[in-house]
């Protein structure tokens, strides 16, 4: 250790480039040249004798459990004193200039509030894919061509991000469960983040086929709670927990829609509103808010999901602040009584309605305040390979509750 | 809440409405009593009034107004609820995050930590309930368990510590050292050596290298050369022939079983007395026990694994 140091510190003044010499050199005296190669021969062994000098022993452990030594006993002190120096010397030196820091665009991503396109051009967000690979539906959130490569427009992509944190808002005020999804390596401590700081859930594995669609087999052993409009836990209600069907998310944020396929398709088969980064190889239909961006940059991804992130944040202090006053913004759960009360008969009814139900029984239901399972499939939007207009479906999984 | 307020406000109300009790009778009935002239100062309370707490203050704030039932909504108990393993997404989550938190603090050289015997996949899947974790999964999280156990000792922070007390065995094998053998008091030190089904143990004191075996002489007991240089290999290996005197007691099995074991035997006294042996004996091939043995013959085979011979019909 002490030896590669030394090496470094000596080796890089012995190497770095001599003006001086440099100078000399180009006023072609041969005397010099031979002088300063000299100098340099003689710094050089200098420097090879004191390192044979030193001893190549290691330091012997003096404690076996601990593995200390001699000079690592006081390690303690010296790490101290090394953060105290660490402090000092920290406002000596050049002001540096504001600069892109990585990190913090985990630690502490944007608001919705600094949505602006130099921070989206800065993050790369308009480069799209190789012209080849492009999916017509992205026609109009492209600008052009440059180097065979697509280009986002980016006053698109901003109006489509502050939409889409909209929506994240709305739906974080309203206490519905979000779930953030980046499933491409390097993606998982924006999801995580964002699922902080929103209060919902976060998905950087994998998602495993069915968690909707057949969510009692795949996420029945996962554990639910009942909390209240402070998000404070309800006990009692543990024995109703365990007969509920599994949580589903009420909005979905895809980073990566391109490999979440199945997870969007069954978020689409239960009306479930998803958001998600359409890069041009992408098809927009997949997703109900789509935010043309490059899903490939991985800054994209953090700037786009920690913006997302704390647009749920907002939502949920609305939220909590709501409640403070004494309003509930949100639909209670149904089909729960009181712990040690006995349901009605008309809550033991089954909820799910089965196939060929008569009229009567569907109003029997709508008047119990029980919705039918199944709802009317996606509209079709693209019809003959023209893009038309979405119409914004905010949330209308919850009209009926 | 609701429920009290609802019965105060109720308490409040029937206390308006209803007939006064025997009790209140009593009590009106008994101030008339103490407002006359000759108690008039006193002011002790009777002792038929018994004591009780007026109603507590109405709460007009609206979160009382709400019944329990519609306020109330069902959310995942972890953030990694869809991730269909929740305990363990969390639990690396955490480390990662203890990890990032004490990055910089300084290490121990690469094995010079100390031992930590963690939980083994099976004992943690156990311990998680039954989540679908892969033994690969596992393996990132012990990763930075053993990261974090490279934290210099007097600088490991509690919080780790704790950390890292879920993960560890039950029992620390690491922990298990045999108890080293002493030489006795008149200087002998015995060790234990077996080989297929032979048993040899002999015993070790300083002397000019007479050996005993089972009461007659090296020479005597072993008629081939080889059985008994391997009998005493572990002092020859280590030129230590000269200065010990052996005396083993040998049981059981053949010539070579009986030799082997002896080699052993006599590596494990020498130990006693010199441990720095340790490795050069090791690289001689007398510590370690050969576990061979005779295999056991099997029904349907001619011997252990010989089979009889194939007959077409």
């Amino acid at each position: 250790m002490i030896i590669r140091q030394l090496a470094l510190r000596q080796g890089r003044r012995s190497l770095a480039p001599q003006w001086r010499s440099a100078r000399r050199w180009m006023s072609s005296e041969v005397d010099s040249i031979s002088s300063s190669m000299q100098n340099s021969l003689n710094e050089t062994h200098s420097i090879e004798s004191m390192l044979n000098s030193l001893p190549g022993e290691r330091v012997q452990p003096i404690d076996d459990e601990t593995h200390q030594t001699a000079d690592t006993e006081n390690i303690g002190t010296v790490f101290a004193e090394f953060k105290r120096q660490r402090e000092l010397q920290k406002p000596l030196g050049a002001i540096v200039t504001p600069h892109y820091e990585p990190h913090t665009l985990v630690t502490n991503p944007p608001r919705p509030s600094d949505i602006s396109l130099e921070l989206l051009l800065a993050s790369q967000a308009h480069m799209g894919h190789s012209t080849s690979l492009w999916n017509p539906g992205n026609a109009r959130y492209i600008f052009g061509i440059r180097d065979g490569i697509h280009i986002i427009s980016l006053d698109q992509t901003a109006a489509h991000l502050r939409r889409a944190a909209r929506v994240v808002t709305a739906v974080a005020e309203r206490a519905g469960l979000i779930l953030f999804v980046g499933t491409r390596p390097g993606q998982d401590r924006a999801v995580v983040k964002a699922a902080e700081l929103s209060g919902g859930c976060h998905l950087f594995d994998r998602w495993v086929a069915g968690g909707i669609t057949n969510g009692t087999q795949i996420l029945g052993r996962g554990k639910v709670k009942v909390v209240d409009e402070f998000d404070q836990e309800v006990p009692g209600f543990e024995e109703q927990l365990v007969e509920r069907a599994s949580v589903k998310p009420d909005l979905v944020v895809c980073l990566n829609p391109m490999e979440n396929y199945v997870l969007l398709h069954e978020c689409a088969l239960n009306n479930i509103p998803t958001i998600g980064i359409i890069d041009t190889n992408a098809n927009p239909l997949w997703v109900t808010y789509p935010i043309p961006a490059n899903d490939d940059s991985l800054r994209c991804v953090q700037v786009i999901c920690g913006i997302l992130g704390r647009a749920g944040e907002e939502g949920k202090t609305r939220r909590l602040a709501a409640a403070q006053a004494g309003n509930i913004t949100f639909t209670p759960a149904d089909g729960f009584v009181m712990p040690g009360e006995e349901k009605t008969e008309q809550q033991k009814l089954p909820r799910v309605l089965k196939l060929g139900a008569s009229i009567e029984e569907l109003e029997k239901q709508d008047a119990m305040g029980n919705r039918p399972l199944k709802k009317d499939p996606l509209p079709r939007n693209f019809i003959e390979g023209e893009v038309r207009e979405r119409v914004p479906r905010f949330h209308d999984a919850k009209k009926d509750l | 809440m609701g429920v009290e307020l609802r019965y105060g406000l109720r308490r409040a109300l029937h206390s308006l409405r209803a007939p006064p009790t025997w009790q209140q009778r009593s009590c009106v009935a008994s101030s008339h009593r103490t407002s006359r002239p000759s108690k008039a100062f006193s002011t002790s309370t009777s002792h038929r009034q018994e004591p009780f707490t007026a109603a507590p203050e109405i709460n007009l704030s609206a979160e009382n107004n709400i019944p329990i039932l519609k306020r109330i909504r069902v959310v995942p108990a972890s953030p990694s609820y869809f991730s269909g393993k929740p305990a363990f997404t969390d639990d690396l989550l955490a480390l990662q995050a203890l990890l990032r938190k004490y990055q910089t603090l300084p290490v121990v050289e690469t094995g010079h930590a100390p031992r930590i015997a963690w939980r083994t996949f099976e004992s943690y899947k156990s311990f998680l309930g039954s989540e679908p974790i892969k033994a690969s999964k596992y393996q990132r999280l012990v990763a930075i368990l053993h990261r974090l156990n490279h934290i210099h000792p007097s600088l490991m922070p509690q919080e780790v510590k704790d950390a890292m007390e879920r993960y560890k065995r039950e029992i620390n094998p690491f922990a298990n050292v045999a108890k080293p053998k002493p030489v006795d008091e008149w200087g002998r030190a015995m060790g234990l050596g077996r080989r297929k089904t032979s048993t040899a143990r002999a015993w070790l004191v300083e002397g000019e290298g007479e050996v005993l075996v089972n009461g007659g002489s090296l020479a005597q007991y072993f008629g081939r050369l080889h059985d008994r240089e391997s009998a005493v290999w572990a002092l020859k290996a280590t030129q230590r022939l000269d200065k010990y005197n052996v005396f083993a007691l040998v049981r059981g099995g053949g010539v070579t079983g009986q030799a082997e074991a002896l080699t052993l035997a006599v590596a494990k006294a020498l130990l006693i007395h010199e441990p720095g042996l340790k490795p050069a004996l090791r690289r001689a091939g007398c510590i370690t026990r050969d576990p061979r043995k005779v295999e056991r013959k099997k029904p349907g085979h001619l011997k252990a694994r010989k089979m009889p011979t194939w007959v077409k019909r």
